[in-house]
Order: structure tokens, then sequence, then C-alpha cells
């Protein structure tokens, strides 16, 4: 038994090992990717912290524009400890080796990004995420060197144990060589990201299926503000890559079929650096006129020239060339908004600890809330750095203060073998991939950048059915070595059970805050009734949902214009 | 498009090897990756093969493609399936093989340990804030930072092949990646260690890393820079060192390689006894020059010119090898319509118009031209 399980190995995850290690535990990293194959590494732009170096800021000024930014949903007590320490927290990485850019000074470049004041965004050309996660990997390789810190990679976790209102643990599958393990700890942390792949159109990874959502959720959990899934307004067309912001950061323009800069019509002073619910709703809008190509707009980067986009936007480039055959030296990118990150999740305080005794959870998977209903760029990876300590440290702190404890049952293990095996003797049926493309394809087409009461309606019953065809899936693959057939499978129910969660939250959200915006029905952002967050648990009918106050220090509810 | 493919199928439980043939519809824009999971969804849900990001960054899919490795990713189908030729899908080379594209990591990530992969900034106190390092000393370590741990380069190493110990190329980028940080204050360690056996020295050069990098990493370059460091650090008890020691100073002083001093100067009078036997049938061949008296190649000048141009200009050491272009312009070999692109220009003939705000629309009408 660990002093703490860390489930899940992205920014987040490696963060919160590393805390717990310094605190003095022994640390036990489950995940189901190698932890530098974390989706973690895809982020591009960069990471925010108000250090002032390119411009004038502080801490209040990035809590406001967060504020702001969330629609007001944001809880402002979580937004102001996580500006105050990001600071600390982007020291830190440097000090480990991070290989951020420099400006000419010496000191860490800072680049303008979405309805940011002032230009805050740390980055690393446009690799941020990868050197992040690479240098927490340098990290924990230090630690894992020095013995009680032990990485169980390509485990995939299942279930939480709870054992007398405890969590005392996971219940994996070993990918790698087959059979139900059981990792447990005095402390788990849940940080397995994002669930993106519920839509077909996405920037998240294949990995990123709201593995510990779901788990949370069965566990009893609370979910928070669920309906909240921010669409990136550049994603690659026809392949959903993300371009990143960066390139709007860095001067690029949004053009309709015409060549007209459309975002001067929707957002006079920001323009393309709106933020990103306002960009994603312009194009739709853009596109659904009929002034789009392909269903998408273009992102256009020529102006900027060779040079510029040679040394700060080369991944973009090969993204593009790669993918879309456009070198953006010489032609505009086509982009279109794609489902890009869950700002709601499990539900924590600012120390990441859930209502679950012993379980904390931080990062994508979690809801501070931070973000409320809409995140901005660069907060995330801040996030998962800033909060992924919090909760490392918090974990730690309780399993060092909780004593030992007999041995955990292993029943959990017999259950999972047990319904495992169920599911692997199944032969007659359907296969999962037509289910899970069905529903990435409604999922856009109903609960997209915007929502209609019929569709939404539509989707739920539609939901019903494709957990009804679930039911009967058969894995194909009944070994044991690396049978990622069985994962997959897996993967869809999670998916199913949160796609449900995300559109009952959203009908009952009569109003347009954020992400969620209702343009037929009820357009205007109500504060009055929903200025707070809706909760989603799992009862004997599916999810039931409930709300909760937002927690308010400075700044009140105020129009959103950019 | 219709795809085939043949993919070497491994059971890891039972040690069964097998081709099998796939046919699949495809769409155009479609990537190997993207084929594997046709295959896997539509026709055989057993076939195994990592992937995650789909998007280059995570180092997930690294697999063969006749023979050579590639990110699956990576690897777009439009021209292989026109060509109606049908590709070989195989595990990656020099590491054991789990189940049919899935290799075991484990002996790749050993090496990434053993060079003590993190900054180690000894006893300096890092400073309140960041380090202040100007930008042109971090690009030093621009490439190497590039590394996403595919395995791509191991696959193909040579060295390794025949040296399963040789440190290889993906740890050896990755040592360099320290030794050229100005942050890192454990250069000697690193670099004594990195010249021990099976260090950078048993590199035989052959570039097949650098040439299957789908990063533009170039490992060869970073052991190259390894070794210049090394040299300059006085780091030279390895045959390897001596040898490419040697190597720079006969060149200098005869223009030539004078192989026969060459094995007495890398192994030693006394190891290199041993070899005389060989040596001599080698003279009787005609396969190396007699060794007296020493013969000066006619247009030595140019080498010591050489050499001292490059002491002058200050390029010891890895600045000498530090080059930056290639990651930035590593597309542009493979981009079909990119001369055609790169002729027009941005704005020419056939380009995307001019960008305008609303309501100045009147300038575009020349721009589409
Ligand atoms: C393309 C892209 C670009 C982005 N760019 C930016 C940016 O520029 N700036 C910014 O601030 N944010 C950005 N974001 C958002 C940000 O990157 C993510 O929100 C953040 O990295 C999530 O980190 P995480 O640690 O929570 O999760 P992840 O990095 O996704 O890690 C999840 C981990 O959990 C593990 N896991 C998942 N399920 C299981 C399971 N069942 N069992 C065991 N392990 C499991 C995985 O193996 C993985 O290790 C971007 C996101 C995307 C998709
Ligand atoms: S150049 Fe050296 S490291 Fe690279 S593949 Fe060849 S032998 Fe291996
Ligand atoms: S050096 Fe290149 S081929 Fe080798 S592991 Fe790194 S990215 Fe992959
Ligand atoms: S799937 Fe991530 S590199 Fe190919």
């Amino acid at each position: 038994m660990y002093d703490v399980v860390v489930v899940g190995a992205g920014c987040a995850g490696m963060r919160a090992a590393i805390e717990a290690y310094d605190t003095g535990a022994s640390v036990g990293v489950v995940s189901k990717l190698h932890p530098t194959r974390s989706h973690s590494g895809a982020a591009e732009g960069g990471i925010n912290a108000a250090l002032g170096n390119t411009a004038e800021d502080s801490p209040e000024k990035h809590a406001f524009d967060t504020v702001k930014g969330s629609d007001y949903l944001g809880d402002q007590d979580a937004i102001e400890i996580f500006t105050a320490e990001a600071p600390g927290d982007i020291y830190q990485l440097e000090h480990w080796g991070c290989v951020f850019s420099r400006n000419e000074e010496g000191k860490l470049a800072q680049r303008p990004f979405g309805a940011a004041g002032s230009p805050r965004t740390v980055y690393s050309a446009d690799i941020t995420g990868h050197v992040l996660v690479h240098v927490l990997y340098e990290q924990l390789m230090k630690r894992m060197e020095e013995g009680s810190l032990v990485v169980h990679e390509e485990s995939f976790a299942w279930r939480l144990m709870v054992e007398d209102g405890r969590c005392v643990g996971v219940v994996c599958w070993d990918l790698v060589r087959g059979g139900v393990k059981l990792v447990t700890g005095r402390s788990v942390v849940l940080a397995t990201g994002g669930m993106g792949r519920i839509y077909r159109a996405t920037t998240n990874a294949y990995s990123c299926n709201g593995d510990g959502m779901a788990m949370a959720l069965h566990a009893g959990l609370p979910l928070k503000d669920m309906e909240f899934m921010q669409f990136h307004p550049t994603t690659l067309y026809p392949s959903g890559v993300l371009i990143t912001e960066g390139c709007r950061g860095e001067g690029g323009y949004l053009l309709n079929r015409d060549g007209e800069r459309f975002m001067a019509r929707y957002a006079p002073n920001a323009l393309e650096l709106a933020s990103r619910d306002v960009v994603s709703r312009a194009e739709t809008t853009e596109i659904e006129a009929g002034r789009g190509i392909n269903g998408s707009v273009l992102l256009d980067l020529r102006h900027l020239g060779a040079e510029k986009i040679l040394t700060r936007l080369p991944g973009s480039r090969e993204l593009a060339m790669t993918f879309a055959g456009v070198d953006p030296i010489y032609d505009p990118i086509p982009v279109r908004p794609g489902a890009h990150y869950m700002m709601g999740g499990v539900a924590t305080d600012n120390w990441g600890a859930t209502e679950l005794e012993g379980l904390y959870a931080a990062g994508e998977v979690a809801c501070v809330s931070v973000h409320g209903a809409n995140r901005l760029g660069g907060n995330s990876l801040m996030e998962t750095i800033t909060f992924g300590r919090r909760a490392g440290r918090a974990a730690a702190e309780h399993a060092l203060a909780s004593g030992r404890r007999g041995e955990v049952s292993d029943a959990p293990a017999r259950d999972a073998e047990r319904d495992l095996a169920q599911l692997l003797s199944r032969t007659d049926g359907e296969r999962p991939w037509k289910i899970r493309d069905e529903l990435g394809a409604s999922m856009l087409e109903n609960f997209g950048v915007f929502r209609y009461p019929d569709r939404m309606e539509r989707q739920l019953e539609l939901i019903q059915e494709l957990r009804e065809r679930y039911r009967n899936v058969v894995v194909e693959d009944k070994g044991e070595i690396f049978n990622t057939d069985l994962t997959q499978a897996l993967e869809l129910g999670y998916m199913l059970d949160l796609a449900w969660c995300m559109v009952q939250a959203g009908l009952a959200r009569e109003e347009s805050r954020g992400a969620h915006s209702r343009p037929a029905d009820f357009p205007e952002r109500d504060d009055e009734r929903f200025l707070k967050h809706s909760i989603s648990r799992w009862g004997d009918d599916g999810p039931e949902l409930s709300y909760e106050e937002v927690r308010m220090t400075r700044w009140q509810p105020e129009v959103r214009t950019y | 498009m219709k795809v085939a493919l043949k993919i070497w199928r491994y059971d890891g439980a039972t040690g069964e090897k097998a081709l099998r043939e796939y046919e699949i519809e495809a769409p155009e824009e479609a990537t190997l990756l993207d084929c594997l999971d046709i295959i896997k969804d539509r026709h055989d849900g057993t076939l195994a093969y990592r992937k995650s990001c789909r998007m280059m960054i995570c180092g997930s899919c690294g697999m063969r493609m006749d023979g050579a490795a590639v990110l699956a990713c990576k690897t777009r189908m439009a021209e292989i399936a026109a060509s109606g030729h049908v590709p070989v899908i195989s595990a990656m080379g020099n590491l054991p093989v789990l189940k049919d594209l899935v290799v075991d990591m484990t002996p790749f990530w050993q090496k990434i340990r053993a060079v003590k992969p993190w900054l180690d900034t000894g006893y300096v106190e890092p400073p309140e804030k960041e380090f202040v390092v100007p930008q042109a000393e971090m690009d030093v370590i621009h490439k190497e930072s590039l590394c996403i741990m595919c395995g791509c380069c191991v696959s193909e190493c040579n060295s390794m092949e025949a040296d399963p110990d040789f440190l290889g190329p993906a740890a050896l980028a990755k040592g360099f990646r320290f030794v050229g940080d100005p942050r890192d204050r454990a250069t000697v360690e690193r670099l004594q260690a990195y010249s021990d056996e099976h260090g950078i020295w048993d590199c035989t050069r052959c570039y097949f890393c650098n040439e299957r990098c789908p990063k533009g990493v170039d490992p060869r370059d970073a052991i190259a820079k390894l070794g210049a460091e090394a040299m300059r650090e006085g780091i030279d008890s390895d045959m390897g060192a001596r040898h490419a020691k040697w190597f720079v100073t006969s060149a200098k002083t005869t223009g030539w390689l004078r192989e026969t001093e060459l094995v007495p100067k890398t192994q030693g009078v006394v190891r290199s006894l041993k070899e005389i036997g060989f040596a001599m049938s080698l003279l009787r061949r005609g396969k190396v020059p007699p060794p007296f008296p020493p013969h000066v190649a006619k247009d030595v000048d140019e080498a010591r010119q050489l050499y001292e141009l490059v002491e002058r200009e200050g390029h010891e050491g890895a600045r000498g090898i530090v080059q930056l272009e290639k990651p930035l312009a590593r597309l542009e070999r493979h981009e079909a319509g990119y001369e055609e692109a790169a002729a027009r220009g941005p704005y020419g003939p056939g380009s995307f118009p001019k960008p305008y705000l609303p309501g100045e629309n009147e300038s575009t009408e020349e721009g589409a031209a």
C-alpha cells in the first residue's frame, strides 16, 4: 500500500506525484499511457502567470480576466489563489530545467493570449505542453531513482475502491500483461484529464474519455458544471488537431470566404483575440450563413512572414502541412470550432479535496472551479500545475496523518474479474465503434457551439438508445496482452454516462453563459436564476441535477464584451 | 480510397507470427494510423498498436513501414495507395515485441534513465525568479528538446543491433540536452559517463537515426556535439576519443589519415601489437600505405587552414556543430505543392485574396486577381 496513489500522469498527475513525494509520502502513479504520452504534451500555446516580464501585470489583473472570462461562474476565491501562486510555480518549473522561450533580456518571454489584459502567456515556441511534460517526467525519473516513487504505466484504472467511507485505491486492468490488479493507498489523487472524445471533431487525444469523471460519478461523487464544453475556434479541417491560439496571439487573422476579417463585427476591440466562446460562435454564425468554405473559415498567417512563422509557430506549420497540405507561409489554414476542453468535472475544494475522504482531484478532470463557464487559453496548463501541486500536498498530508491501516479487502478485484469475464465472454452483439461514432457525431450536431431545446431533447433520447445498444457490446479480442479492444469498450461506457450528465445539465440551464449558448430560447445570461453551479450525481435512474452557489469575493457580475 | 496493408502479427502468448493482408476503404486524407483504426474497428479487433495524440507529439505510434521506422500518425497513405504498392507494417526493431506492433519500451527507458536526465544545478542556489539565459544559449539545445521519445531512432540504430547495451541515439540526445544547457552544472561528470563503454564513441556514424527521426532531433549530431565537448574538456581516454583525436592530428599534419598509426594511437602500443599480423596482411595487399616515411599530402596547407579557421572562429565543441536551420526547414521536403506555392508567394496570382476589415472591401478585388 502506498501513501498516495496518483491516477493519471499528465501535467496534473506528475506535478501532484512530485509534490506528494517531496512532502514525504511514498507514491504510486497509475497511468493508462506512459507519462510522456499524456495529452498535456499536445498543448501548444502556453501557460499563464502574471510575471510582468513583457508588460506590467499583476495577479489581480490575471484574476479579473479569469473571472470575466468565466462569465462570472468561476469561484473567485479559487481564482485568487490560482493567480497569486502561479508565478512561483512557473519559476519552480524553470529551475527544474523547463525549456521556455526567452525575451531580449534573457527572462521568460510572454505572449498575448485571448481575453487577457496583458501579455502573460509563458511559452516554448508552440510546444509548451511538450516541454512541460518532459521536464516533469525528468523530475519523476529523478525521484524514481531515489526509491519510493513507482510508476505503473499502461495500467488502466477502471473503478475507485471505497471502504468505510474512504477512498483506498483503484481497480486496474494491466494492459501489458492482462489481468486485474489493485493499487491501494491512503489517499488517491485523480488526474485523468479531459473527455473531448465524446465529440467527433475534437482536439483531444484518443485517450481523453473522461475516465476519472465517470469513476467518481459511479462512486457517488458530484460532477460540477458538466454542460460547459469549450469549443476551440481554430481546429484544423478536416483532422480536428489544434492550431494554437498563439497563432492569433502572434497576429494571425480570421477570414471568411471573402477574405473579410469578420471578427470586427463580433468583437470590435479584441478582434481575433476575443474570448474563445465568442470567437467560436462568430465562426459558427459565419459558416451557417454560408460565408465559410467546406464548413470552415480561414486562419491567415501570411502577413506575419516566413521568419516569424518558422521561429514562433513551427509546430503549427508542421501540422497544417501534414494534415491539410497547406503551408501557412503561402496560404491560409482552414479551421473550424472543435471540442477542446471540459470546464466541468469532479467537484473539489481549493486543495483538490472531494466529498469522499481520501479522494482528491486535479487538472482537467477536476472542477475547482477556476474556469467557470469558459476557460481562458493558457489557464488550464497553469491549473494543472498549481492545483496539481496543491492536491499532491493535501493528499500526502492526509495520508501521513491517517496512520497505518490494516490491509484492504480484495473483494473489488473479484468483482472486477467477474464483470470483465462476463463482458469478454459475449460473442454475439455489436462492436463498439459504431456506437462511439454515432455518439460523437450527434453530440456535435445537438450539443455543440449553439444549443437548441428540441435538439437537446433528441440527444437525450439518442443517448438512451446508444446506452441500450452498449449493453450488448462485443469485445473481439479475448487475449490478455495489450488488449486495447477491451479498454476502448470500457471507455465508451464512461462516455455514454457523461454525455447524459452533460445534456441533462444543458437542458436545465435556461440561459446563455460562456460556452453554453441557447440563441433560440434563452439568448441572455440570467444571473438571477443561474449564477450557480450545476451539480450532477448518479442516482437510481441516471444523473440527478441540483445547484450550488458560486463563491464570490470582489467582482460583481457585469456585462461581458470584448 | 482503397488501401491495402500487410501487417506482421505477433501473438505474445503463443509466440506465433503471421503476415496478414488487409484491404480497406479509407478517406483521402487518412494516415497509416487512421488505416489501422479502420482495420481494428471493422475488420479485426485483435490488432494491437499504441496511439494517443494522433498529432505527432506523444510518441506512441512508432512502427516500421517497409522496414523503416515511422510515426503512423505522420504517414499519409494517399500516395502509397495510388501507386498500388502494398506496404509491410511491422513492430519497431531493437526492442522486444509484446504483441503485433507493440514493443516493450522498458530497455528504451532504462537507457534514458541511465544518462541522469534531469537538470543538475549543483551547488548553485536558484535565483528568486527565473535563471536569466539569453535565447541564443537556449537555442543550443533546441533540437534535442524536440524529442518525443518515440524510439524510431533506436529501432534503426546499427550499433544497438550489435551491442544492445549501447546507450543509443535517444538517450544520448537527451544527454546533450543537459550538457548544452547553460543552467546545468554537471557537464564534466556527464561527459565522462557518456564517454564510457557503450557510450558516444560506440556509435558507428551510420546516420540512420538522423534519417528516421520524425521530429528533426538529429541524434547523431547530438552525439557529435557530445564528442566535441568531451574533447574540449580533455575527456579522451576512450578508444573512440583517441581515434577521433588522431584523425584530426593526422589530417592537420599530413593532410592524410595515417592508418598505420591510427591503431596504436587509439588502442595503445601493447594492445595494438596483437593486431600486427592483421596490419602486415593489409600492408602486403596494398590496403594501407607503408608507415615510414610519413606521407604528406600536396595540399596539406588547405587542411591546416581549415583547422585554423575553426579555431579562430571559436567553433570548437558543440558550438561548431549546432544547426538550427534543419528543424525549422525540415518540412519543405515532403510537401508536394511547396515549390509551386513558393513561386507564387503569399499574395501572388492564384493566392487567397488579401484580408480586409469590414467596410474596406474595395481594396480586395485586385488581390484576388
Ligand atoms: C491540443 C490541445 C492544446 C492545448 N493547449 C493548451 C495551452 O496552450 N495552454 C493551456 O493552458 N491549456 C491547453 N490545453 C489544455 C490542457 O493541455 C489540458 O487541459 C491539460 O493538459 C490537462 O492535463 P491533465 O494532466 O489534467 O490531463 P492529461 O494530460 O490529459 O493526462 C491524463 C492522464 O491520465 C491518464 N489516464 C486517463 N484515464 C486513465 C485511466 N482510466 N486509468 C489510468 N490512467 C488514466 C492518462 O494516461 C494521462 O496520463 C490544450 C489542450 C489540447 C487538447
Ligand atoms: S549514427 Fe550512431 S546512434 Fe545513430 S543510428 Fe547510427 S550507430 Fe546508432
Ligand atoms: S530522437 Fe527522434 S526518433 Fe529518437 S526518440 Fe527522439 S523523436 Fe524519436
Ligand atoms: S499518436 Fe501520438 S505520435 Fe502518433
